[in-house]
C-alpha cells in the first residue's frame, strides 16, 4: 500500500469516527484501520461492550450524579459516558434522537426520567423505527413533556398525537387535522404511574420531602377511547400500537427518517448526489423492515458518504465539539472535580443536555455558530488541546517525538499535528497561518524533552492553533 | 423482626426517618448526606458532601433523634483550615473529638464537639503513612485511628494525632487484599471490618491487620453484596452492611451469616410533615398516589426500584450506631437517614 493510499485510508477512517462518533485518538485509528472500514462500520452498528466508565464508580464520587435530581449533575454523568464509551455510535444515536424526539428538563423538572429515555434511545435507537416510536409512546418523560397525561377519552389532548405526525415522524403536509385527533383519540389512557401527583411535582419542581421520584409508564384501560377510529385511510378499533404500525409504513416516514439521518451523520445539506444516497435509504428502509441500523449501514457504505465531498459538510454540534476534544485530549478518563462545569459549557455554545430549547430539538447545522459562541468554541478546544498534561496532547508529543531524530521544520511540524490531531485537512490561508506561526520560532527541537518544558509548550500551542482553526469546527 | 443466630438472636424494628432536602445553603434538612456519627449526649452529627451548585455549603449538620435541628459547622469548599471538598466520614475519639476524612483534600480534619476546627494531618502519596482518598474511618478504645486509603487499597492505623502506625492491604481480592475499599469499623473486641467495596465483601483483620475472615461475594441474593459501602458492628458483634448497590442494609451473625434484610421503609419526617402543612394540594395527591408501584422489565434493577420507590434506601452510604442500640442508615440520594431500633 503506498503511503498516499495510506493516508487516504486513514483520512477515511477519520471521518467515519467524527460522524459515527465523536472523533478518534491516533491510537483508536490505528486500530479501526486494522480491521477495515466496513468491519468497522458493522462494530459501530452493534455496538456490545461500550466499557464506559462504570455507574457505581460515577455515583460514588459524584453522589449528585447517583440522584440526578438537579440538570447540571444530569447532564454531566452523560458526559461521561460519551467521553469515555468505546462504542461512541452508540452515544451519538441517543444524541440524535435527543434532538429530534426531543424533552426538555425544564417542564419536566425530572432528569432521571430523562436519562431513562437516553438509555432508551441507546437500547432502540438502532433498531426498529417502529419499534422506536412504540418504546417512545410508552415513554413516561415523552408523555408528560406532550402532555398525554391530559389526553382522556372523550377530552382529547392532541399534543402527543400531532408532534407524533408532524415532529416525529411524517412532517408536516402527509396527514390531515382529522388523522392528527384520531391519533390522539388511540393514545387516551397512555399515560404515566401517579400521573396526578407526578404532574404537580413537575409543575412545582417540587422536590419534597426527599428528593425527585422517578416516573414509568402506565395503561389506564378505564380511560382509553376504544371506539373506531380512522387514521390515515384505515379504520379500526385503533389502541397506540395499531397507529405506530400505520405510521411506520408510510413512504413520508421513510422519507422523514432518512433525511434527517442523513443531515446528522452526512451533510447538513442535501446535494442531488446527496438526495440519490437518501433514495437508498429510503428503499434499505422498507428492505428491512424499517432498521434504523441498516439504513445507516447503507449511508455509511455508500460512496457518497465516502467521497471527498462530504467531508467538513458539517458543523459539529457544541456536544460533539466538547466530547470530541475531551476524548482527544483523554481528559476526564476518571472522575474529576468540576466535571459539572463543561455541561455548563456546552449549554453555553447552545446545546445545553436534556434541555433542548422547544419540542423541535435544536436548530443545528450553521445555527450552531454565532460569533458569540464561536469565542466559546475557540476558547474551550483551544485549551483543552493546548494542555501538555492532557494524556491525549502527551501522546502526541511522544508521538512527534519518536518520529525524528532531527528538529521538526515548521512545515513538518504543522503537517504533523495536522495529521495527529485528525487527520484533518486545512485550507491553503489555515495552511500558511500556521506555518507563519511556526516559523516565528524556528526549527523545534523535541530531543529530551521534558514534560512541560519550552519545546512541549510549542507543540501545545501549535495544538491550540489548529483546534481554533475553522476545519477543526467542521466534522 | 426476630431471627436466632447460635445463642444470640437479633430484632429489629424500624423507628422513624428524619431528614428532608435542603436545596439551600444552611439550616434545617440535608444535601447529600454521606455519614453520621451519634455524639454520646445524642446529637446525630451529619456530613453534608453537597453537589456543585451548593459546594460552598459543605458542612456538618447536626440535629437530634427528636428531630430538632440544632446547628451546624462548616468552613467553606476549599483546602484551608475547616475546609472540606468532599468529605466521606467522621467518627468521634473518647473525648468527643470529631474526626472526618476529606478524599479530595487526602487529610483528616479534627473538630471540637461544638464545631470548632483543631488540627488537620494528612499527607497525599504512596508511602506509609500518606493518603490517596482517605474514606472510612473508625478509632479504637484506645483512641487509635483507623483509615481506609481507597486508592492505595489499603488501611492505615495512625495514633490520635496522626502518627502512622502500621497499615496493610494492596490491590487484588484475596485474603487482606483490597479494590477500592469503602467504610471501615471496629468492633468491641478491637478486630476491624472493612467494606471491601469493588471485592463485593466485607474482611474482617485483628487491630494489627492480621486477616481473620471474609463475609459475601458478588450477587443480589442474601448474604450477597454489591458494593458494600459501609461497616458497623454492635457490642454483640452482629455486623451491618450497607449494601449500597443493592440499595439495601443486611445484618450478618457474629460468625457473618444472613441474618435480616433491610430494605426502608421510610415515612413522613417531622421536617417533611411541616412541609405538607404548607403544600396540601400536593399532599392530596401523594395521599392518592401509590408510591409502592409495580415496575417494567427494564426498570427492575436495585437502582431503578429505590429511584421509584420514595420509602425504599436509596444510596444507603452508611451504617451508624448510637450506645442504645440503635441503627442509623444515611441515605445521599433521599437526604435523609432511617432509624431502626435493635431490641
Amino acid at each position: 500500500m503506498t503511503s498516499t493510499a495510506t493516508r487516504e485510508n486513514t483520512a477515511l477512517m477519520a471521518h467515519l469516527l467524527r460522524r459515527a462518533g465523536f472523533g478518534a485518538t491516533r491510537q483508536e485509528l490505528e486500530g479501526y484501520l486494522a480491521k477495515g472500514y466496513e468491519a468497522v462500520v458493522d462494530d459501530l452498528l452493534n455496538p456490545s461492550d461500550p466499557q464506559n466508565m462504570p455507574d457505581d464508580v460515577i455515583r460514588r464520587y459524584h453522589p449528585d450524579q447517583s440522584e440526578l435530581r438537579d440538570l447540571t449533575s444530569s447532564g454531566a454523568y452523560w458526559m461521561y459516558r460519551m467521553i469515555t464509551t468505546r462504542c461512541p455510535l452508540e452515544e451519538k444515536i441517543a444524541l440524535f434522537w435527543h434532538g429530534l424526539l426531543a424533552t426538555g428538563y425544564t417542564k419536566l423538572n425530572q432528569a432521571r426520567s430523562q436519562l431513562n429515555q437516553i438509555d432508551m434511545f441507546r437500547r432502540s435507537g438502532l433498531g426498529s423505527f417502529r419499534d422506536l416510536l412504540l418504546e417512545l409512546s410508552k415513554d413516561p418523560a415523552m408523555l408528560l413533556w406532550l402532555d398525554n397525561n391530559d389526553n382522556h377519552n372523550g377530552a382529547i389532548n392532541e399534543n402527543f398525537g400531532r408532534e407524533l405526525l408532524e415532529l416525529f415522524s411524517m412532517g408536516i403536509g402527509n396527514y390531515t387535522e382529522k388523522d392528527v385527533k384520531e391519533g390522539s383519540r388511540a393514545f387516551t389512557g397512555w399515560t404515566l404511574g401517579n400521573a396526578e401527583y407526578m404532574a404537580i411535582r413537575a409543575f412545582k419542581d417540587s422536590i419534597w420531602p426527599y428528593s425527585r421520584i422517578a416516573w414509568h409508564f402506565e395503561y389506564r384501560e378505564q380511560d382509553h377511547d376504544n371506539g373506531e377510529k380512522t387514521f390515515l385511510g384505515e379504520t379500526g378499533n385503533f389502541n397506540g400500537e395499531d397507529i405506530i404500525d400505520i405510521i411506520a409504513k408510510q413512504e413520508a416516514s421513510a422519507r422523514f427518517l432518512t433525511t434527517r439521518l442523513f443531515q446528522f451523520f452526512a451533510a447538513d445539506d442535501v446535494s442531488e448526489d446527496g438526495e440519490k444516497t437518501i433514495t437508498e435509504m429510503m428503499k434499505t428502509y422498507f428492505d428491512s423492515g424499517y432498521e434504523i441500523r441498516a439504513v445507516l449501514r447503507t449511508l455509511f457504505n455508500s460512496e457518497y458518504f465516502k467521497s471527498e465531498s462530504v467531508r467538513y459538510a458539517r458543523v459539529k454540534g457544541p456536544v460533539e465539539l466538547i466530547v470530541g476534544a475531551m476524548r482527544l485530549a483523554g481528559s476526564y478518563q476518571s472522575p474529576t472535580l468540576g466535571i459539572e462545569k463543561i455541561t455548563n459549557q456546552s449549554f453555553f455554545m447552545g446545546q445545553g443536555l436534556l434541555n433542548p430549547p422547544t419540542v423541535e430539538g435544536w436548530h443545528e447545522g450553521s445555527e450552531w455558530i454565532d460569533s458569540g459562541v464561536l469565542v466559546e468554541r475557540v476558547n474551550f478546544v483551544a485549551q483543552e488541546m493546548g494542555n501538555t498534561s492532557r494524556p491525549g496532547v502527551r501522546d502526541i508529543i511522544d508521538r512527534l517525538s519518536a518520529g525524528s531524530s532531527d528538529s521538526l521544520t515548521p512545515d513538518e511540524l504543522v503537517d504533523r499535528c495536522l495529521d495527529l490531531i485528525g487527520p484533518i485537512t486545512v485550507s491553503d490561508e489555515t495552511r500558511d497561518t500556521l506555518v507563519g506561526f511556526a516559523k516565528r520560532q524556528g526549527d523545534l527541537n523535541l530531543i529530551d524533552h521534558q514534560p512541560g518544558d519550552e519545546a512541549e509548550q510549542r507543540v501545545g500551542n501549535m495544538l491550540r492553533l489548529v483546534a481554533s482553526s475553522r476545519e477543526f469546527q467542521l466534522a | 423482626m426476630a431471627i436466632q443466630t447460635g445463642s444470640k438472636t437479633i430484632q429489629i424494628d424500624y423507628l422513624k426517618t428524619i431528614g428532608i432536602v435542603n436545596n439551600g445553603l444552611n439550616g434545617r434538612g440535608f444535601t447529600s448526606p454521606y455519614d453520621l456519627a451519634v455524639h454520646k449526649d445524642g446529637r446525630i452529627f451529619v456530613i453534608n458532601r453537597c453537589d456543585p451548585l451548593r459546594s460552598s455549603a459543605v458542612r456538618v449538620g447536626i440535629c437530634n433523634l427528636d428531630e430538632d435541628y440544632l446547628s451546624e459547622f462548616g468552613y467553606g469548599n476549599g483546602a484551608g483550615d475547616g475546609q472540606m471538598v468532599w468529605p466521606v466520614a467522621l467518627a468521634f475519639d473518647s473525648k468527643n473529638r470529631v474526626f472526618l476524612t476529606d478524599e479530595h483534600n487526602q487529610r483528616i480534619s479534627i473538630y471540637d464537639d461544638s464545631g470548632k476546627f483543631l488540627e488537620k494531618w494528612g499527607t497525599a502519596g504512596s508511602a506509609e503513612g500518606e493518603l490517596n482518598g482517605p474514606a472510612g474511618i473508625a478509632l479504637d478504645k484506645e483512641d487509635n485511628v483507623y483509615v481506609v486509603d481507597q486508592h492505595n487499597h489499603r488501611v492505615q492505623k495512625f495514633t490520635n494525632d496522626g502518627k502512622y502506625i502500621l497499615g496493610w492491604g494492596k490491590l487484588g481480592s484475596g485474603p487482606g487484599e483490597f479494590d477500592t475499599p469503602w467504610g471501615l469499623a471496629v468492633d468491641a473486641e478491637g478486630d476491624v471490618y472493612v467494606a471491601d467495596w469493588r471485592n463485593d465483601r466485607i474482611q474482617k483483620f485483628s487491630g494489627d491487620g492480621q486477616f481473620l475472615a471474609s463475609y459475601g461475594e458478588s450477587g443480589q441474593g442474601e448474604g450477597q453484596f454489591q458494593r458494600p459501602a459501609s461497616v458497623a458492628v454492635d457490642d454483640e458483634g452482629f455486623i451491618y452492611v450497607a449494601d449500597w448497590g443493592n440499595e439495601r442494609v443486611q445484618i450478618l451473625g457474629p460468625d457473618g451469616s444472613f441474618q435480616v434484610l433491610l430494605q426502608g421503609e421510610a415515612t413522613v419526617s417531622k421536617w417533611a410533615d411541616d412541609y405538607f402543612a404548607s403544600n396540601p394540594e400536593e399532599k392530596v395527591e401523594r395521599d392518592n398516589a401509590n408510591l409502592m408501584p409495580e415496575l417494567p422489565d427494564h426498570l427492575s434493577s436495585p437502582y431503578h426500584v429505590s429511584s421509584q420507590t420514595e420509602s425504599y434506601f436509596w444510596g444507603p452510604v452508611s451504617v451508624s450506631l448510637d450506645g442504645a442500640g440503635r441503627l442509623y442508615v444515611t441515605e445521599t440520594n433521599r437526604h435523609r437517614f432511617q432509624v431502626y431500633q435493635k431490641q
